[in-house]
């Protein structure tokens, strides 16, 4: 079971990150998860973009990882089981991941005790990300729900 | 100073980072910018709109301005003298950092007080699109900030108040206008947006510096090159014809284009000029954009293309007043579509001048370029719609049917130099479009060629013939036809493209620098250096120009800076200079 997550963990970050890039592109939301992770490690633009997916791609097969884990404790694996797995990721990575741990350790990104020693730069995601637009909040958690599920079907195939 | 809430087009100057380009106004006022590309939609739309978006900043009273480029640079400097002081703005788009995380897009405007004490105000108003994407201005943590779906701004301010704010000699004032696309918004600190400021001053310098040209007028050919450098496309080499659409060809009227795109009949000027210049590598992505561009519709070329060498058909109306009334204000360019087969003449000796100057194709391939030649070949005698890309019935333009046999001729000659297959109708056929343009396209009474066969109208773009190799400027012919179109279509220095446009808009200024090139290539110096010195006159007061002027009062017409122009400056000058390297 944990190799078939593994692997779901691979394809659902594939449709996790092109889904992102998607959303980008129809307006629904500013959110580049690549840059802001990439930027956390190189001001280069170019050089954040590719250590942002990688690291994107490694946070996804990690969280397969657990899924697994989850799975093998449990006995049980399936769509609706990694849906169920991926609201709670979801609700994770929206409320709290990338609300509130990622602009307190991200470099480049402005706190409430940021000062005058400091250059803020990059905009923080703001309350459950709603300065990266309206719908962020929901797009991501969808994108998760829909990693979750692939990552449950791949794991009951194997 | 502003007519109608428009300023007029001579008081505007540009700056750029070579991806997109704003229009300052004398007063103060950035009325034109395009965000992210200088072919996205209008931040700033205030030239064609009078109640619309842009960046004012000006002394709250009376001032006089005064405005130059850094030299060598594209950092706008304009001085405003008050009763009371003096203050100085530096307006300038950064460039990318790889020291510190960027913005996508910046424009930093600096104030410095220079002398006594001078109360300012100013007013941040975006209008996304032209009103249609809606802005809602809030301040988060001091920063002012606007967002709509894929687009983010941000105003970040220092030491300039809430709209207004005083400066002493001495003092500074800082903006820092950012813009994110599909990403979120980087917010730069004061030090950073103000070093990239110096930066970007910096990087000119240096580039204009490198500029191979010892010739006559330099300082106004470096300044074109500098503007020719902001309307480049960095990301794919192109440069747009102008960053802007729709100023009028006449007050009022409706001949407003949209300029925004590349187009391939000024490819053979660019590559001219651009390698002339010394600036190889501007020359080399440039016709790695024509050649990239043209492949989706070869062997047929589209008079222009995208920036990023797509297509694009459709010209819609933007919900704008007019610059002065001047309606439609189009986006998009129908003219897409349209036939030129004049195009044809202008890409094939680019790709022969190319050829000649660094020895090789580039992303050129020959069975592509042979293709275009056998398309000329076999398409020539099709009516098109001209260079001046008429919306009438397409006709038998002289013009058109010279630039086949350009094209043909110069196809002939890369064959013969082993560079493309040989076809030996490509000879056949440039010698019978050469007795068509000769028997058909020649008065003999008024001893000119003419427009089009058996109308009386004359067009200036004839005078291409001889930048475009198809006859030598010292021609018997060429020389009455320049005389005859001096007389018909001149005014003072300069010229209407065509017999009747004196009733439709004003003189075009690319063909006085044609006609500059024409004599300085016929040996007729004298005429030449009187003629450029009075064109350079018609510069505004940063060395550019717009696409027309009112003969009669110096107003600039059409859009600006205009490409085309400035490419025809520095053609003029190289040519007159007699350091352009040719066949």
């Amino acid at each position: 079971m944990i190799l078939g997550a593994l692997a779901g963990g691979l394809v659902g970050t594939v449709v996790l990150t092109t889904g992102s890039r998607l959303a980008q592109q129809l307006g629904w939301t500013r959110m580049d998860i690549p840059l802001l992770l990439g930027t956390i490690f190189t001001p280069d633009r170019g050089r954040a973009t590719v250590v942002g997916y990688a690291i994107h791609f490694f946070n996804g097969l990690v969280f397969s990882l657990a899924y697994g884990l989850v799975f093998e404790a449990t006995g049980e694996a399936g769509w609706l089981f990694g849906l169920g797995l991926g609201a709670v990721h979801g609700a994770f990575a929206g409320g709290g991941l990338l609300s509130v741990l990622l602009p307190a350790v991200h470099p480049r990104m402005g706190k409430p005790w940021t000062d005058a020693r400091d250059t803020p730069l990059l905009e923080p995601p703001g309350f459950l990300l709603s300065n990266y637009g309206r719908a962020t909040l929901v797009w991501t958690f969808a994108l998760h729900l829909a990693y979750g599920a692939i990552v449950g079907t791949f794991a009951a195939l194997s | 100073m502003r007519i109608d809430g428009y300023l007029p087009l001579r008081d505007y100057a540009a700056i750029g980072d070579g991806r997109t380009a704003a229009l300052v106004g004398r007063d103060g006022s950035i009325d034109w910018l395009c965000l992210p590309n200088v072919d996205s939609p209008p931040l700033f739309d205030r030239i064609v709109h009078a109640g619309g978006g842009c960046f004012e900043l000006q002394p709250d009273g009376p001032f006089d301005a005064d405005r130059r480029y850094r030299e060598g640079t594209n950092v706008l400097e304009t001085t405003f003298r008050t009763g009371s002081g003096a203050v100085r703005v530096s307006d300038a788009m950064t460039l990318h950092d790889l020291t510190t995380l960027a913005p996508l897009r910046e424009l930093v405007r600096v104030v410095e007080g220079l002398q006594g004490q001078v109360e300012l105000r100013w007013r941040f108003e975006p209008r996304l699109d032209f009103g249609r994407r809606p802005l809602r201005l809030r301040r988060r943590d001091g920063v002012l900030v606007a967002a709509n779906g894929k687009d983010a701004l941000a105003l970040s301010t220092w030491n300039a108040g809430h709209g207004s704010f005083g400066l002493a000699a001495g003092e500074r004032a800082t903006f820092a206008m950012t813009h994110a696309h599909m990403e979120p918004l980087v917010l730069p600190a004061r030090a950073d947006a103000e070093r990239r400021l110096e930066e970007a001053a910096s990087f000119w310098r240096d580039w204009s510096s490198r500029l191979r040209y010892d010739g006559p007028w330099r300082d106004a050919v470096v300044r074109s090159a500098l503007a020719l450098k902001l309307l480049a496309f960095s990301p794919s080499g192109c440069i747009v014809a102008a960053p802007t659409t729709s100023l009028p060809e006449q007050v009022g009227g409706d001949r407003n284009w949209d300029y925004r795109f590349g187009w391939l009949r000024d490819g053979v000027y660019t590559l001219r000029a651009l390698l002339e210049l010394g600036c190889e590598d501007e020359a080399r992505a440039f016709f790695w954009w024509q050649m990239h561009a043209t492949r989706t519709t070869e062997p047929e070329l589209r008079p222009l293309y995208c920036i990023d060498g797509g297509l694009r058909d459709e010209e819609t109306e933007a919900p704008a007043a007019g610059y002065r009334g001047s309606r439609p204000v189009r986006i998009g360019n129908a003219a897409a579509t349209q036939l030129q087969l004049d195009t044809y003449g202008p890409m094939l000796e680019g790709v022969w001048r190319f050829w000649a100057k660094t020895g090789s194709l580039g992303a050129a391939r020959p069975k592509e370029i042979a293709a275009l030649a056998d398309f000329v070949a076999s398409e020539w005698r099709r009516p098109d719609q001209g260079i001046w890309e008429s919306r009438d019935e397409p006709k038998q333009y002289v013009l058109s049917k010279a630039m086949c046999w350009t094209a043909l001729d110069r196809a002939a000659t890369l064959a013969d130099e082993g560079v493309l297959p040989a076809r030996p109708e490509w000879r056949e056929t440039a010698r019978e479009i050469r007795d068509w343009v000769e028997s058909e396209g020649w008065d003999d009474v008024r001893r000119t060629y003419v427009c089009v066969p058996g109308e009386e109208v004359l067009d200036a773009s004839v005078l291409t013939a001889a930048l475009c190799a198809y006859t030598d400027a010292g021609d018997e012919r060429f020389q009455a036809t320049i005389a005859a179109h001096r007389a018909e279509l001149g005014r003072g220095p300069f010229l209407y493209r065509f017999t009747g446009a004196d009733e439709l808009e004003g003189a075009f200024l690319t063909c006085s620098f044609w006609l500059v090139d024409a004599l300085a290539r016929a040996g007729r110096r004298d005429e030449a250096a009187e003629l450029m010195e009075e064109l350079l006159d018609a510069a505004n007061d940063v060395g550019l120009y717009a696409e027309e002027i009112d003969p009669a009062t110096g107003e600039f017409l059409g859009n600006l800076p205009q490409a085309l122009v400035h490419l025809a400056l520095v053609n003029a000058a190289v040519s007159f200079a007699g350091e352009a390297d040719e066949r």
